[in-house]
């Protein structure tokens, strides 16, 4: 009756009452007998294990209090006599064990409390207030805020500095010659469309919001191909972000790609690619952590609230209880990761799409006692969810009924295609060798009679061919088999007597040729048990789940997304953000220093139809990104009202990331090669492959030196990057292969009549002063090069 | 700073170069300590997360004698009631953490250590052994009852006050270099968690990123990229290399006075100069005996990795950096010293990761003849409760701590402050974070009132009062 009455009382979200013995345990004996500790084998934290006992014997008979040990130890009736450390248990206190435990020892571990909802600025949705003034909106809510301090804002930058300004920010290298030479006879507004159409724009923004999404390449056992983290060929994601970014894609979409590409768009593995965002996310012996990563960093990246406090326990800032916590992790619970085949490579190993999928539809989803993954409360099984004070209450969650092409992957055409090319592309190579040519030659029509098969057990409607075909195709496969073992098993056989032959057996090589022949001699005994399939079937429905947190992420009734999205846009074009905390929009972190134009943004973002090129536009293109980085001469009477420039009187220079750095030195030398998208290339050859450093790979194993130098971004968590100015980036900008060669070779293509003229305008996109040039005058043209790669200006964004 | 007048006369940048040249001299500090130092240079240790100061520093038997009553059900009921815990306390949430009422056993033993007979935990024999060099102050206490404490300890300032120059940056900011070819201001070990303050707590705020805190790995296999010119080049060639990009970095920096981050790159070239030789010769473990790899315990997995970072520490104390400041037990959030569960298990297991690395520490500075002129502090953010959080564990405590100073002039054998009978409130000579600070830089022979910045004003409670007591 007792815990039948908890259990109703929970479910009601009403607060369960822990039986006082069980508080007495907890306080006095628990501290050495728990789930970890376990003296004498003794673990008083769970109800299940007081009752089985330790190591001197059974722990409690429910029921019984008189003939359970424990009480017999606390009424020191029994040996040891316990607590070890502390008083005797007093007679009330025994009275109250000994009651409970004739009681049945209820123990109801959990308390569970609703949370209630705060009155808090980011869990409101923003509210558009007319802006206090004419012109772009963004200059009138500034000035307003400068205006109530006494602050005067900085007049424009010289053209050139914007211009290099602009470039720098958009597409992350600066002006050459001649596109500074071109900006002066465009408009500003010319200039800046130009740069967002550029195609530069979405690999300079994609590294920013890898930077956000967790972009990591996959790391593991590289020798042995052993995926352990992240998944092989995220690369795809990757050019997914640069290709969405550059068409401009709506960032609720994006959204909604990102977390369930494969359920929306489940025939186009182009939106599939998106949901690297969670394949990102797998670890091969973690599944709990796996899941921890998806919800915490899902909620962190797009609506800037920490979670995870929530897995142990109700959140303590933000109203966020344990409960809507576990239905979040509901909504990722089905999803698994896989790699489907791309057209032109039949290994996945080699090549493929790194994607996800719903697999197991019907995994529970519990609450973990004290985020344990140990300690489930089967209680009650957790439907998918959503905080219920963090915006809209979650969309209906429809399961989505998949194409063949998504559950059956390779029954795709290309597929099919690809395997026959390989076949017979076997055939050609078996040349010369009677016993391979002879397989190669029976793998052909076994395969196309495989096909054939699975053609027609998937036809609509059903072809009654099909028993007939699968015949077919497994007497096939059985002879092409039966030749294929008779070839490998001579050939494990000759390998095995050259292996032995010499003075001293190769005993690597003899591993191998007695592996093959094993695998030969048992394809020769084994009875065929009908044919292979071509591929592995998948669910044919996805839970849904997925689509709809994404819909109630991109909603524009939720209160944060946009404002976090805003946030984060306006840190990498000013240098600092409106929400300082840029990871945390909750109770927590800061208050926004102008809440009146985060709203104002936010709600331009979404009536523009999340466009995020028009967010950009109309930053660029305000006053306050054009002014001045400098106040020139000290002295200056905003320097005393607000030195930190927190209300935007002055633009903030700021340090380039180390990817920009290195882009650039390229870009300038001449010897930026840009090639878009791909595999991730190799991060030790930095040097050797000219290509831009957002192509490399980047994971917690493998990172570009010369990045990490410059605060690369840590690929586990980095919202913002920090802007160190440490000797070791002094170091590897002048001692790197990279900036000493490309010095020496950018020194002779500049060679010539007004060397150093060319060569400030090239590197720093200005003309020398005198003073520069009487310094300059001192120097080889290779070293004046080098030096000008070392000018501060070189890595500022000024 | 004559010779950056020189210099820009030499350019021929004129009077406006002149001028410059003259005020930025001005705003600088000598590099001269105020008065007579006691202490050159300090190690800093930081254990993240918040150590138990009942199961370190601060033995509390009383805990295991009312283990599991309720606190007001003791005779120390009068602590929750006690104004301290509003005076003290500025919650970001209020409510968050309580004082968990029910009593907590001691999760270790203690014993008398030392000549001195003071208690320390038996998770720390080895600093116990060395407790006759130690000046123990029972009695800290902060305001913040979360992991912004953990950057306030080295503000002075609470983390939603914002960020302030940190006590490293302090030191560096007001004396000269012992040693032009290291930074002054190390960091060894991952530093905290940006949920806490990240780079905060070894940064420099107003002062200018030059002086916040260098990291430098412990990695004695690559202790520096790039260290060396890709094209072999002659010193004296790069020297005259280094001086062209000084050159024109100067020149610009006359058209942005107030960049601090320019300032502090052409500082920072010109110690990467030199440290290109000085780091690897610092990080190169194998000229240390055996013997001296054992007492920092290298021979063992436990200890190795901080017994490296201390080794490395010592040696870069002994190379004259004058600011080293040392973190443990960073996971990435909160720190692993946060044991809100399984006090025991976390606890035992951190402190044999630093327990005998850190007596290795202080024996070796001894017999070296440094820890006459090297402070070492051992500090943490906040203590822990005396009562229970949930079944095993203890929650955050900022009304009394330990933090632990020895050599530089500090008496050793000392205990000073004290909390209640329960651990709960410091009662006696209680001593606020910046208290530290001030004896840091007491006995480094700065006058922190001299080093405020225009447009800074700095507030009493910033500047703390040194712990006269513990004074040799």
């Amino acid at each position: 009756m007792f815990k039948a009455a908890i259990v109703f009382g929970l479910a009601l979200g009403l607060r369960a009452e822990t039986p006082e013995a069980v508080k007495l345990l907890e306080a006095r004996c628990v501290g050495c007998h728990n789930g970890a500790t376990r003296q004498s084998g003794l673990d008083l934290s769970r109800r299940e294990t007081a009752v089985r006992g330790g190591d001197r014997g059974a722990g409690m008979v429910p029921g019984k209090a008189k003939e359970s040990y424990l009480y017999q130890v606390l009424a020191h009736t029994a040996k040891p006599a316990m607590p070890k450390f502390g008083a005797k248990f007093s007679e009330a206190e025994l009275a109250v064990v000994a009651a409970w435990i004739e009681d049945g020892a209820p123990w109801e571990e959990r308390v569970v409390s609703a949370v209630s909802k705060v009155k808090h600025w980011a869990f409101e949705k923003p509210v558009r207030a007319t802006p206090p003034g004419p012109g772009n909106p963004i200059d009138a809510f500034l000035g307003a805020e400068r205006e109530r301090r006494g602050l005067r804002a900085m007049a424009a930058a010289d053209r050139g500095t914007v211009v290099r300004r602009a470039y720098l920010d958009v597409v992350g290298v600066p002006p050459t010659v001649d596109e500074m030479a071109r900006s002066a006879t465009q408009s500003y507004e010319q200039v800046v469309d130009g740069l967002l159409a550029d195609a530069r724009y979405g690999e300079r923004w994609g590294r920013h919001w890898m930077d956000i999404w967790r972009y990591s390449d996959w790391y593991g056992y590289r020798n042995a191909s052993e995926v352990r983290n992240s998944q092989k060929f995220m690369w795809r994601w990757r050019d997914w972000i640069v290709e969405a970014l550059n068409r401009d894609e709506p960032y609720d979409r994006m959204i909604v790609e990102m977390l369930a590409g494969d359920e929306v768009a489940p025939e186009d593995p182009d939106t599939v690619r998106a949901t690297g965002f969670l394949a990102r996310n797998y670890s091969k012996f973690d599944r709990d952590g796996w899941m921890q990563d998806a919800v915490d960093h899902t909620m962190l990246g797009f609506m800037g609230v920490t979670v995870k406090c929530a897995r142990c326990h109700d959140h303590k800032y933000d109203p966020i209880s344990q409960e809507e916590y576990y239905r979040m992790r509901a909504i990722f619970e089905p999803y698994e990761v896989r790699v489907d085949r791309v057209a032109g490579q039949v290994d996945p190993e080699k090549d493929g799409l790194a994607r996800v999928y719903d697999a197991g539809l019907d995994r529970p989803t519990h609450l973990l006692i004290r985020g344990n993954i140990q300690t489930p409360d089967k209680s009650k099984d957790l439907l998918p969810g959503t905080p219920t004070h963090l915006g809209p209450a979650l969309g209906k969650v429809a399961a989505v009924a998949l194409p063949l092409a998504a559950y059956y992957p390779d029954q795709r055409g290309f597929v099919h295609a690809d395997l026959l090319a390989a076949a017979k592309a076997a055939i050609g190579k078996a040349a010369g060798d009677p016993k391979a040519l002879a397989a190669a030659e029976a793998e052909l029509p076994a395969l196309e009679a495989r096909l054939a098969a699975e053609r027609a057990k998937f036809a609509e409607p059903p072809d009654l061919r099909y028993e007939e075909l699968a015949a077919k195709a497994r007497e096939l496969e059985r002879k092409a088999g039966l030749l294929r073992g008779q070839e490998q098993a001579l050939k494990g056989q000759a390998e095995l007597t050259e292996a032995l032959s010499g003075e001293k057996p190769n005993e690597k090589k003899l591993g191998e040729a007695k592996k093959k022949l094993a695998a030969a001699t048992a394809a020769l005994t084994q009875p065929a048990t009908g044919y292979t399939p071509i591929g592995k079937e998948y669910p044919t429905k996805s839970s849904g789940r997925r689509t709809a947190l994404g819909q109630w992420i991109g909603s524009k009734e939720n209160p944060l997304t946009a404002r976090v999205a805003v946030n984060h846009i306006w840190l990498r074009h000013f240098g600092t953000a409106l929400v300082p905390t840029v990871f945390d929009f909750g109770l927590n972190g800061k208050a926004p220093t102008h809440p009146a134009l985060l709203d104002w943004l936010a709600t331009e973002l979404m009536e523009s139809g999340w466009s995020m090129k028009a967010l950009h536009r109309l930053i660029l293109t305000s006053e306050a990104y054009q002014m001045r980085s400098t106040a020139g001469a000290e002295g200056h009477p905003n320097a005393a009202i607000d030195p930190e420039n927190q209300w935007l009187w002055r633009m903030n220079p700021r340090r380039l990331e180390g990817e920009a750095v290195r882009d650039s030195i390229l870009s300038v030398a001449g010897e930026l090669d840009g090639t878009m998208k791909g595999p991730d290339i190799d991060p030790t050859k930095g040097f050797e492959s000219r290509r831009r450093s957002i192509y490399f790979s980047h994971s917690a194993d493998a990172q570009m030196e010369f990045l990490r130098v410059f605060d690369g971004p840590n690929p586990t968590e980095c919202y913002q990057r920090n802007e160190s100015v440490v000797p070791q980036q002094a170091l590897a900008m002048a001692n790197s292969q990279l900036s000493q060669e490309l010095a020496q070779k950018l020194a002779k293509r500049l060679e010539g009549p007004a060397f150093v003229s060319r060569a400030f305008q090239t590197i720093l996109g200005r003309l020398p002063s005198a003073a520069e040039r009487t310094l300059a005058a001192s120097a080889t043209p290779g070293n004046l090069v080098h030096a000008l790669f070392n000018h501060n200006d070189f890595v500022t964004i000024r | 700073m004559s010779t950056r007048r020189n210099f820009l006369a030499d350019i021929g940048m004129g009077f406006t170069g002149l001028a410059l040249g003259s005020m930025l001299q001005a705003e600088k500090p000598t590099g001269m300590p105020h008065f007579a130092p006691k202490a050159k240079r300090v190690i800093w240790l930081f254990m993240i997360g918040g150590v138990s100061h009942m199961e370190s520093f601060d033995p509390k038997p009383e805990l295991n004698k009312y283990a599991g009553r309720m606190l007001g059900d003791t005779p120390y009921h009068a602590a929750l009631d006690n104004p301290l815990v509003k005076q003290n306390l500025r919650e970001v949430i209020a409510g968050l953490h309580k004082a968990q009422p029910r009593l907590y056993p001691l999760q270790v033993g203690f014993q008398k250590r030392g000549q001195s007979g003071i208690e320390v935990s038996d998770w720390f024999p080895h600093v116990g052994g060395c407790v006759d060099d130690l000046a123990v102050v029972r009695s800290v206490w902060t305001t913040d009852n979360n992991h912004g404490a953990q950057m306030q300890f080295h503000t002075g300032r609470h983390v939603l006050e914002g960020q302030f120059p940190t006590i490293g940056s302090w030191v560096h900011y007001g004396l000269g270099s012992l040693n032009e070819n290291l930074p002054q201001f190390v960091v060894l070990g991952e530093p905290i968690d940006t949920c806490c303050g990240g780079p905060g707590a070894h940064g420099a705020s107003y002062l200018g990123p030059e002086h916040g805190g260098v990291r430098l790995e412990v990695k004695p296999e690559s202790p520096l990229a790039y260290a060396k010119p890709f094209v072999a080049t002659t010193e004296e060639e790069q020297r005259r290399q280094f001086d062209l990009i000084r050159g024109f970095n100067r020149l610009a920096e006359v058209e942005y006075p107030d960049d601090a981050a320019m300032k502090a790159r052409i500082k920072s070239y010109e110690l990467a100069f030199r440290m290109q030789t000085a780091v690897p010769e610092v990080m190169r473990f194998s000229s240390e005996s055996a013997s001296m790899q054992k007492l920092y315990g290298l021979d063992q997995a436990v200890t190795k990795p901080f017994g490296e970072t201390l080794l490395a520490a010592r040696r870069m104390a002994e190379s004259g950096v004058r600011f080293i400041q040392v973190f443990h037990g960073n996971n990435g959030g909160a720190g692993k010293w946060d044991a809100h569960s399984n006090l025991k298990k976390t606890h035992g297991e951190l402190a044999a990761q630093v327990d005998l690395p850190i007596a290795g520490l202080l024996k070796d500075l001894k017999q070296r003849g440094m820890l006459d002129d090297t402070l070492v502090v051992f500090a943490t953010e906040f203590g822990r409760t005396p009562g229970a959080e949930g079944t095993n564990g203890r929650d955050h405590h900022p009304y009394g701590f330990s933090v632990w100073m020895a050599g530089g002039g500090i008496k050793g054998g000392v205990v000073h402050g004290a909390t209640d009978e329960i651990g709960f409130h410091a009662v006696e000579n209680r001593h606020y974070v910046t208290d530290i600070h001030a004896t840091v830089l007491r006995q480094m022979g700065i006058d922190p009132r001299k080093l405020e910045v225009p447009g800074h004003k700095r507030i009493d409670i910033d500047f703390g009062e040194p712990i006269a007591a513990i004074i040799a």
